[in-house]
């Protein structure tokens, strides 16, 4: 590391230099690039610092805090997501019989997935949307919401989605309503119970 | 920072290490207050200062943070002439986990609220907490031993109606919180699975794996999205509360826009402050594992409406922060991974601590290690870093594929720049990790000042002067919750008149007391990220 060569990129259509080992977001701060407002968490956890790059001819999405600079690389931050169009309210649903229809009500069109791969080149946690989509939408929820477990909600596979799935809010979908149906502890129920009959709870907050 | 003069390099080092080399027994622990006297961060010579004015003139506090809390308001009267103003029954500052529960309680039960937050919404300390959260659920566990252990890991400073208000909540946020589709890790008996940590008498942290704050993060993040009472800014730091004519309560705020810089006004009933922290003011010098907001905004804003603070002088500098790679400078690993059973070697591959002792004595040894020149240094193009090892390897060897299995979030992270923590060992040193004060609050989480409460993390006493892993995410909800419900129970019918006469009040205190009214605060971001904010 020490004494590294600089070099240059262009972030945000602004030259900047960097050395190797910095991150996108190093660098953009070294260098003062406006229009660097995605940052958070710099550990890659947040999914806000979204990045297209341009680098040897191809282009990629990628998180700014976890992608090392390159020569000659251009990046642009992307603006935050619009507002999901999909909505609904996790207590209207009644039982868990229901969910598989109520799922293709929300979201209809997760059934219409056309295979292209733009969700899973996106995504910049290796999580194999395409396959989990096709879970979900034949009701297998669990394991869906499994294959999202270190989605990070940066909506790179929204943005890609050419059916306008919104892959990302299907994953966490499946997430909750697995918890919300079926984590049942004994240990937490048991001690919510003693704690109900010796009213030393302060009651439910619900 | 530290001075370590012989300390040996970190390439000198890695070939030195061998994860099967024999390891003497642990040496004699000297007494913990004389540790900690001589080698924690709150303890250093000229970094405590008395402040002159406000609700805790006489009081000790950080000097950084005392700058900022009796600075200059960014804005004044002729700032709003002009300015918009929404109406809502709640506001909520901060849109982490604190802020999204208080949010989802007050709208449940038919306020309009408006949650402003400074980045995305999620965008928080929360959503990078790792280790998990306390609540106590196990046969042998029970309220009282959650009580007392807070209270022991606080150093008995801690309010206890606080304390037993948090540890009450615990079993039932748990509950919420898998109502709002939250997933927790199981045994294979469909129990919750709980861990030991520092300072705990017995397992009490439930967790899903190493990503307990993600998955808290983005459930309560999607619940608030959903909520069709709940309106999201993002990208909305507040920048001033405002007050009634008299300066005496809290009645709306002044958001502004990193996008333009626009301001806006927002009039309400109550106002819950969730900032979260002050990492990013790397008091002393140190490396934060914070995300970038955490700039103590709330304090700043509590303070100068005239609400009272509390332990200002205490802070909690998480032993085990990543010194490489240098990207992730600062960054945790989780306690959880000491707790199953990683240990802490020095520079001659020797223990020097007992690894769950609590935190402020682990971090205060790391210190005497690196100080005393048996740390390893680590190179940076910019200033040279010491930490000592965290043995990973060991762990790995003695318990293999646990890492990978409960783990995931320190693999993924450290993957990308070459390196395996379960070969490599990881080189740590402590890092400026969480605001043990705060606004005082009761068990309401309202503050000193009518109409403004303040939760989570920018809130202080239950932690007392040392937290205990786990108590911070139950802290957040439960309080949250408690803020939510309470903030629209004051049914008085909102204010007539905003002012700013609150910061009038605070500049003639200034001038009285002959202070220099040049720096002005909420800082909002860190000036290295200023380049942003600035223009
Ligand atoms: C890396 C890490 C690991 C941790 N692990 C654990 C753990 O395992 N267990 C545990 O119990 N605790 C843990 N903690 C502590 C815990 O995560 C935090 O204390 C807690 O999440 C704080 O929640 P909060 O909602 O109060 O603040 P935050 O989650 O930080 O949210 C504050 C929000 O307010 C916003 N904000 C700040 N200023 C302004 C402003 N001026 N205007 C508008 N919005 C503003 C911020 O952008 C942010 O969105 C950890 C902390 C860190 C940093
Ligand atoms: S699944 Fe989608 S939202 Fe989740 S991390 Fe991957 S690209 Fe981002
Ligand atoms: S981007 Fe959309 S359509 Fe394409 S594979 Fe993924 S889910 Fe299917």
């Amino acid at each position: 590391m020490e004494g590294a060569v600089e070099f240059d990129l262009t972030i945000n259509g602004q030259c900047a230099q960097a050395h190797a080992g910095m991150t996108v977001v190093e660098a953009a701060w070294r260098n003062g690039v406006p229009r660097v407002r995605g940052v958070g968490c710099l550990e890659g956890v947040c999914g806000s610092c979204r990045i297209l790059l341009r680098h040897d001819g191809e282009v990629t999405v990628a998180l700014a805090c976890q992608t090392f600079v390159q020569p000659g690389m251009e990046v642009v931050f992307l603006p935050p997501q619009s507002a999901p169009r999909h909505h609904y309210d996790i207590d209207e649903f009644e039982d868990s019989w229901s969910i598989q229809s109520r799922f293709h009500e929300i979201f209809p069109e997760a059934a219409r997935c056309r295979h292209c791969h733009g969700c899973v080149v996106s995504c910049p946690k290796g999580i194999k949307v395409e396959e989990a989509i096709m879970l979900a939408a034949t009701g297998r929820f669990r394991d869906a919401g499994e294959m999202f477990f270190e989605c990070v909600m940066c909506e790179l596979c929204d943005n890609a989605c050419p059916e306008q799935i919104a892959p990302a809010h299907v994953g966490l979908f499946c997430r909750r309503i697995t918890a919300h149906f079926h984590l049942r502890p004994p240990n937490l129920i048991h001690r919510l119970e003693e704690l109900r009959q010796s009213k030393q709870g302060r009651g439910s907050h619900d | 920072m530290t001075r370590a003069t012989q300390a040996i390099s970190l390439a000198e080092a890695r070939a030195r290490y061998q994860p099967d080399a024999e390891l003497a027994p642990l040496p004699a622990m000297i007494d913990p207050d004389t540790l900690l006297a001589a080698f924690h961060p709150d303890h250093l010579r000229g970094s405590v200062v008395k402040l002159v004015i406000g609700a805790n003139a006489g009081d000790s506090c950080q000097h950084e943070l005392a700058d900022l809390l009796q600075a200059e308001a960014v804005i004044d009267e002729a700032d709003l002439a002009g300015t918009p103003v929404t109406d809502c029954d709640v506001l909520v500052i901060g849109g982490g986990g604190a802020g999204c529960a208080a949010a989802l309680a007050a709208a449940e039960r038919g306020a309009s609220v408006i949650l402003a937050t400074k980045l995305r919404l999620g965008d928080s300390n929360t959503v990078m907490a790792e280790g998990g959260i306390q609540a106590a659920i196990e046969p042998e566990d029970s309220l009282q031993r959650h009580v007392q252990d807070t209270l022991r890991g606080g150093h008995h400073a801690g309010d206890p109606a606080l304390v037993a208000a948090m540890v009450e909540d615990g079993p039932d946020v748990i509950r919420w919180l898998i109502r709002q589709g939250m997933q927790f890790e199981q045994t294979a008996g469909g129990n919750l699975h709980t861990r030991k940590a520092g300072g705990l008498s017995t397992a009490r942290i439930v967790h899903c794996r190493d990503y307990t704050g993600l998955e808290m993060m983005r459930v309560l993040r999607e619940a608030v999205i959903q909520h069709r009472a709940i309106e999201v800014w993002e990208q909305s730091p507040a920048i001033e509360l405002l007050s009634n004519e008299r300066g005496q309560k809290c009645v709306g705020a002044v958001l502004s826009s990193l996008a333009d810089g626009r301001l806006r006004i927002v009039r309400t009933r109550s106002v819950i402050l969730a900032t979260g922290g002050i990492g990013r003011l790397h008091l002393n010098g140190f490396p934060t594992s914070n995300h970038l907001g955490a700039t103590g905004d709330g304090l700043v804003l509590a303070y100068r409406i005239g609400a009272k603070l509390r332990d200002l002088d205490s802070f909690q500098y998480h032993p085990t922060g990543l010194v490489y790679p240098p990207h992730l400078s600062g960054k945790l690993v989780t306690e959880g991974v000491r707790a199953a059973g990683a240990l802490l070697l020095n520079a001659d591959g020797q223990r020097f601590v007992d690894e769950l002792a609590p935190r402020d004595v682990v971090s205060a040894a790391i210190l005497r290690e690196v100080r005393a020149g048996r740390g390893i240094r680590s190179p940076r193009l910019d200033k040279e870093r010491y930490g000592v090892w965290l043995d990973t390897p060991r762990l790995e060897r003695a318990q293999p594929g646990l890492l990978e299995r409960q783990f995931p979030k320190l693999l993924g992270r450290t993957r990308g720049a070459g390196l395996d923590p379960r070969v490599d060992p990881l080189l740590v040193h402590p890092t400026l990790h969480y605001q043990n004060g705060g606004a005082v609050i009761d068990v309401d989480g309202a503050t000193t000042v009518p109409g403004l409460y303040a939760v989570g993390e920018v809130s202080g006493g239950i932690h007392g002067r040392n937290r205990i892993m786990g108590n911070a995410l139950l802290e957040i909800i439960g309080f949250g919750r408690r803020a939510g419900v309470a903030a629209i129970s004051d049914r008085d019918r909102g204010p007539k008149k905003v002012t700013l006469e609150h910061v009038n009040r605070m500049r003639r205190a200034l001038t009285l007391a002959g202070m220099p009214m040049m720096r002005k605060a909420p800082q909002v971001l860190p000036p290295y990220a200023g380049g942003v904010w600035g223009r």
